[in-house]
């Protein structure tokens, strides 16, 4: 009897679910897909719903589910800190535990009646357990040394894991308040970002400054011999304040905080000296908090090779998904081979809470070959043609993988740039070709019209290349990151050609972070780029996910064309169908 | 695929929701911070009505603020 | 009760214009996203194709609402950082999906069709008493205008595709809802509404009156234990051996 198991993760950020059969990762989605809410923490009974359709099962054929959490200790943990915290922590006391009390201490309960199991079926792994199996099991690497590194599980904010046959040891761990995540989320908000959704703004934002401030915050959160840690808790105060995460000390440090939502002068041109240098002190905080981040990276992963003996390194935890940071630890870290969980955060941690009871508990084999992202839903070309007949947009079609790479580069070649909704939706944060949107990286107006007219957010934010696995000299990714290649997580710097070709994919600190397309494992991807090849010399695209700003990646038919309506997009194309912008009599206008 | 599930029966998840509070108590009585026991023990009585608050889920379509 | 209605908007309406504009409009602002959403969902599921463009349309409008109201809280000014936050996150929820099921899915088309037709019928009344006390200021209000133009339209087309719905010769314009189905359907959703309504009033009482109680044991209770709490220290830790069997693990929630 095939062993059926399903590991969801809910209740904070990036709720979703995945599904193993005998140890095969079958379907994996994200909550925020079904519901349109961006980040969703809510029990994915949608996703898993649909994880289990796919499969051909119903809830009764699941053999296992596992919360990708232990929700005691976490309640242990804020519980004692609260207490430490006295009497500072006094609002967010009353706060957390009517949450917690009233809720999420019984999630075992709340597992039971969303998905209708019985309380015997369910199991939970632990947090960064799930993120350190969700790397591991997801690598080729027969044995490695794991690193998860985000804001916080149970009590580990920082962890490091030996993988092998034998499963997964724990060898060392960095606690609560102390944290690396935290650290970049903290400095996210001073910056007037939201947390858990800025710090890419903070990543993009930190290549136009220098690292002035790099000192003070040495001072402020310090690397320790031993490869640890140490953060001032009187500058951070995310372990006892209700909404913020550092106090006014910060501020005295590096000057006020910049208020959400004010303009961001860097790139206005018509920006006067004052607001410029307001600017440009933002982008230097921005600067510093990266290359504390990069220093730190490096300090522990350091520690993690002496602890481990190790000679591969696998990354999970919302850290792993800085890409630059990434780029720092291929090319001047102590290990040889590196990979990184592409679903780092907390959607991968359904994945890997899955993937630790079938591989480590239940002894099943790990399956052979490399871990592919497209675990998600499929759109239905059919349903898709009804909608845009119903809904008045024009469409054609074409017949075959080659018509269609030819088509859509043609489309890209125009100067258009077209929604590219191919195959089954992928899991974590990146578009790799199947929700995304593609223009030619050619000239530097296109970088910034996909910026303004269509994704609608900040000019300051770089796009990233997709390029034939073959072109791959285009940049200087390390030897150790030779199995990143294909996931998008890892910035390294553009070759020269690119710089001059494709000036809309390559950052203003010359770097790019790059999707490397292999014919075997995206025909029809590799097809769009070859053509592009053919007729330019150079085989690479502008790919960004297919969403507008605040809004998940496209799930539905529905959301394809609302956000073709809703923007300066000039096509999309779902499967072989091309539909193209309607008219404005077709929208009632 | 979306139609709702069967919910289990008070009983039911009246044991489960016990289980859970003995597994809470069992945990910290076997950590390294028994004295959490007594005011967990207050925490979980109060519980009780939060868990009531809590399990009414709303939602506020199409409604517009008044003040 | 729709003369109540009013009388209570107009009146909390000056006050919440006069303190809390940009607050009121961010709210407002969340409703269309959050409406957009439902509309979107619907546009997807309805097995009726004639009604997927208007369904379609209006969850345009409702998005280029939310982004109207979101200038205008802007300009109006007066925001704290949190909600900022809130805002710049675009964490939505105002909508109508619970436990995973749409706000169409758990109605169906019939009382989804009265629920849309009650709740911009409300909001038409709710604008139209702004309108005619001239609130708030001339920006907001030419905005609020062209707007109601839009509601208007959202009121009587679901009016209408209910009334076909359910048999009954469907009415144009703002005339009262005909046949028996749809009108009962329609007084379903009001009466609904109102428990909701009464719903959220006392649960928000609930949960005051917890974070007081809950204040109140965290100044009583807390103190003594206090002084033995201690935060982990710094810096690389073993990690706790745990000598459970991995399965007895798995099944364990602590």
């Amino acid at each position: 009897m095939a062993r059926v198991i399903l590991g969801v993760s809910a209740l904070y950020h990036d709720a979703a679910a995945a599904l193993l059969i005998d140890g095969k990762v079958v379907a994996a989605a994200q909550e925020e897909r079904f519901t349109r809410l961006k980040h969703d923490p809510s029990l994915p009974v949608r996703a898993a719903g649909w994880c289990l359709h796919h499969a051909g099962l119903r809830a009764e054929d699941v053999d296992q589910l596992v919360f990708y959490e232990k929700p005691l200790r976490k309640f242990e943990r804020i519980l004692t800190t609260s207490v430490a915290a006295f009497p500072r922590s006094a609002l967010s006391f009353p706060r957390q535990m009517k949450s917690w009390l009233g809720d999420k201490l019984w999630t075992r309960n709340r597992l039971v009646e969303a998905f209708g199991l019985p309380s015997a079926k369910i199991g939970f792994s632990e947090h960064h357990l799930s993120h350190a199996a969700s790397a591991f099991y997801s690598s080729p690497f027969e044995r490695a040394a794991v690193l998860v590194a985000d804001g916080v599980g149970e009590w580990a904010t920082t962890s490091i894991w030996r993988g092998g046959p034998e499963g997964l040891t724990p060898l060392a761990e960095v606690r609560w308040p102390h944290s690396l995540g935290l650290v970049y989320s903290a400095l996210t908000a001073f910056l007037g970002f939201a947390v858990n959704e800025g710090e890419y703004k903070v990543m993009g934002m930190a290549a136009w400054g220098q690292p002035r401030y790099l000192e003070q915050l040495h001072q402020i959160a310090k690397l320790t011999p031993g490869g640890g840690f140490t953060l001032d808790l009187d500058v951070f105060s995310h372990h006892w304040h209700p909404t913020r995460a550092s106090t006014d000390k910060l501020a005295a440090l590096l000057g006020p905080p910049r208020a959400p939502g004010s303009p961001i002068a860097l790139l206005e041109p018509g920006a006067d000296a004052g607001a410029r240098a307001e600017g440009q002190r933002h982008a230097d905080i921005a600067a510093s908090t990266q290359r504390w981040l990069e220093d730190a990276l490096l300090h522990v992963v350091r520690h993690a090779h002496a602890l481990s003996g190790e000679d591969a390194l696998c990354l999970a935890g919302g850290v792993a998904l800085n890409a630059v940071a990434n780029h720092r630890l291929a090319a001047e870290g102590p290990f040889a081979h590196l990979f990184v969980q592409p679903a780092a955060g907390d959607a991968g941690g359904a994945l890997g809470a899955a993937q630790w009871a079938a591989h480590a508990v239940f002894g099943q084999p790990r399956p052979a070959g490399p871990f592919r992202c497209d675990l998600g839903p499929e759109i239905d070309v059919g349903h898709a043609r009804q909608l845009a007949d119903d809904l008045g947009f024009p469409h054609d079609e074409v017949s075959g993988e080659d018509q269609l790479a030819a088509g859509v580069a043609a489309d890209l070649l125009a100067g258009r740039a077209v929604g590219f909704v191919q195959g089954r939706a992928e899991l974590g944060p990146r578009a790799l070709g199947h929700r995304s949107i593609l223009a030619d990286p050619r000239g530097a107006g296109t970088a910034e019209r996909v910026n303004r007219q269509i994704k609608l957010r900040e000019p300051f934010r770089p796009f990233a290349p997709s390029a034939r696995a073959a072109d791959m000299g285009l940049f200087a990714l390390p030897p150790a990151a030779a199995d990143l290649a294909p996931y998008m997580v890892i910035a390294s710097p553009a070759a020269d050609q690119l710089r001059s070709e494709a000036p809309a994919v390559v950052h203003v600190d010359g770097t790019a972070r790059p999707q490397a397309v292999d014919p075997g494992r995206e025909p029809l991807y590799h097809g769009v780029l070859d053509a592009m090849h053919a007729a330019t010399g150079l085989g690479v695209a502008l790919n960004t996910s297919f969403n507008l700003k605040g809004e998940p990646l496209v799930g539905s038919a529905t959301d394809a064309l609302a956000t073709l309506a809703r923007s300066a997009l000039d096509a999309v194309w779902i499967g072989p169908l091309r539909i193209g912008r309607p008219s404005a009599r077709a929208l009632g206008e | 695929m979306n139609e709702p599930l069967p919910t289990p029966g008070r009983m039911e998840s009246l044991l489960t929701r016990m289980g859970t509070a003995g597994a809470l108590l069992l945990m910290l009585g076997r950590g390294k911070r028994p004295w959490m026991l007594p005011l967990v023990i207050v925490l979980l009585a109060l519980g009780l009505v939060m868990v009531f608050l809590q399990s009414v889920q709303y939602v506020a379509p199409f409604i517009y603020m008044v003040f | 009760m729709g003369q109540l209605r009013k009388v209570w908007i107009g009146l909390t309406g000056r006050f919440a214009w006069r303190f809390r504009a940009a607050h009121l409009l961010r709210a407002f602002s969340r409703t269309e996203q959050g409406s957009a959403l439902d509309m979107f969902a619907a546009c997807e599921a309805t097995p009726r194709r004639e009604l997927r463009r208007k369904y379609f349309r209006h969850a345009l409008d409702e998005w280029r609402h939310a982004g109207v109201f979101k200038a205008r809280a802007r300009a109006v000014g007066g925001r704290s950082a949190t909600e900022t936050g809130v805002d710049e996150a675009g964490v939505i929820v105002e909508h109508g999906i619970i436990g995973g099921r749409t706000l169409f899915e758990r109605l169906g088309e019939r009382d989804f069709l009265a629920f849309v037709y009650v709740a911009e019928a409300d909001a038409v009344e709710q604008f139209e008493v702004y309108a005619a006390r001239g609130l708030p200021d001339p920006d907001t209000q030419a905005a609020l205008s062209v707007i109601l133009k839009d509601e208007l339209f959202h009121v009587t087309y679901s009016k209408h595709e209910l009334e076909r719905l359910t048999g009954a010769p469907p009415t144009t314009g703002t005339a009262a809802v005909v046949g028996a189905e749809a009108r009962a359907a329609v007084r379903r959703i009001r009466w609904s509404r109102l428990k909701e309504g009464w719903l959220r009033l006392s649960l928000d009482i609930g949960h005051l009156m917890t974070s007081l109680w809950l204040t109140l044991l965290y100044a009583l209770l807390i103190p003594p234990f206090r002084l033995l709490a201690r935060l982990e220290p710094a810096g690389w830790q073993a990690p706790s051996a745990d000598p459970r069997p991995l399965r007895l693990r798995l099944q364990s929630e602590a």
